[in-house]
């Protein structure tokens, strides 16, 4: 009796079981179905993503800082938004969405990373116009000084030169 | 040597060895005239050479061109490449008022380009759903780099070029960090497509 019973509540729970999974394929693609609107929603904001940290690797690049590593960053970034739009145009907007989120993704850090390096370059920079300037303003004191001081012991040599060449009387006849 | 020759001499030397002192500070704070900045979009045939490039397609016949992009705008650059269709009365890009052209892109490509660096690119490309009727040809679908298009052009039969004509063509835009927005760069490329009947 025991046993019949429990046969028939495991082959209840087969049966439901069965029944979702064969739900499941309506429900699940429904859940996470992307409309045009919301694939286009996702490109704008990759969209936007890219364009701001393009601009403060641009600004970090300007400012000598080497970019090849958020370089590599933004262009597989680029190949993703490209996706999205080549996606969105052939009407697969789950893809479009995806691509979109993976762009949005890949350059996550990027800006902050870029505007780090720039104040570095900035500050390095400024360091080593200080020092120049410093190295130039010293140089330049110690050249008119020496200079001065040179052209003192020339003007010197030369006015003793000339006198020395000054014809004197050797004997009076 | 007489004393003014030394004088000036001496002078010369002192003011020669004052700019050697100062040549990195100098260079550090004064900026010389920059080259001229450009940019510069080409298409390449299937070989890489500025031959063999399709011309009379059938439909489904996949083809195959390279996009070219070169930077010397002197220094790091993001570009959008726009891939348009049109038929013969439809607009192209205006580059004496700097204008694109109206129509909506088919396919685009974001590129990221330090200076002097190049970039290429396959493009490939099929007319894959086309119909003729009478003197109209209608393209409903373009096959681009794998990706299904949905078009719906039109070309009316070209009596003095005997051919349906389309004309697949590529706009530079380059982003303008100020305004957060790309901005259309006047040269502009494009391939003249003559859509023949299957046999």
């Amino acid at each position: 009796m025991l046993i019949n019973r429990e046969m028939k509540s495991s082959r209840n729970a087969a049966i439901c079981l069965a029944l979702l999974a064969l739900t499941a394929s309506w429900f699940i693609p429904a859940c996470f179905a992307m409309d045009a609107s919301e694939a286009s929603d996702a490109i704008n904001q990759a969209e936007q993503d890219l364009g701001s940290a393009y601009t403060v690797v641009a600004e970090a690049e300007r400012a000598g800082v080497n970019v090849s590593v958020l370089l590599n960053k933004l262009e597989s970034a680029g190949s993703f938004l490209s996706e999205a739009y080549a996606a969105f145009g052939a009407g697969n907007y789950q893809n479009a969405s995806l691509f979109a989120v993976d762009c949005s993704r890949a350059v996550q850090g990027v800006a902050s990373d870029a505007a780090r390096l720039k104040v570095d370059a900035e500050l390095s920079r400024s360091d080593t116009l200080l020092l120049t300037t410093v190295g130039s303003s010293i140089g330049l004191i110690l050249i008119l000084f020496l200079g001065f001081l040179g052209w003192w012991f020339l003007k010197r040599r030369h006015f003793r030169r000339v006198l020395d060449m000054k014809p004197t009387v050797e004997a009076v006849l | 040597m007489n004393y003014e020759s030394m004088k000036f001499f001496y002078a010369f030397s002192c003011a020669v060895l004052c700019l050697v002192v100062l040549s990195p500070t100098l260079a550090a704070i004064v900026t010389f005239p920059e080259g001229q900045k450009f940019s510069e979009l080409g298409i390449l045939g299937p070989n890489h050479m500025l031959e063999g490039y399709p011309f009379s397609i059938s439909t489904n016949e996949l083809c195959k061109v390279y996009l070219d992009l070169s930077n010397y705008m002197g220094g790091l650059e993001y570009y959008a490449v726009y891939v348009k269709l049109r038929n013969q009365s439809e607009p192209l890009p205006d580059p004496e008022a700097g204008l694109p052209s109206s129509l909506e892109p088919i396919f685009q490509y974001r590129i990221f380009l330090m200076d002097n660096a190049t970039w290429e690119r396959e493009f490939s490309f099929s007319f894959e759903d086309v119909s003729f009727e009478g003197n109209v040809s209608r393209v409903s679908r373009l096959s681009i780099n794998g990706y299904d298009v949905s078009v719906n052009k039109v070309a009316v039969w070209d009596d003095a070029n005997s051919g349906f004509y389309y004309q697949l063509f590529f706009e530079l835009w380059i982003y303008n960090a100020t305004a957060s927005s790309f901005q259309f760069q006047k040269p502009f490329v494009g391939l003249w497509l003559n859509v023949t009947r299957p046999l």
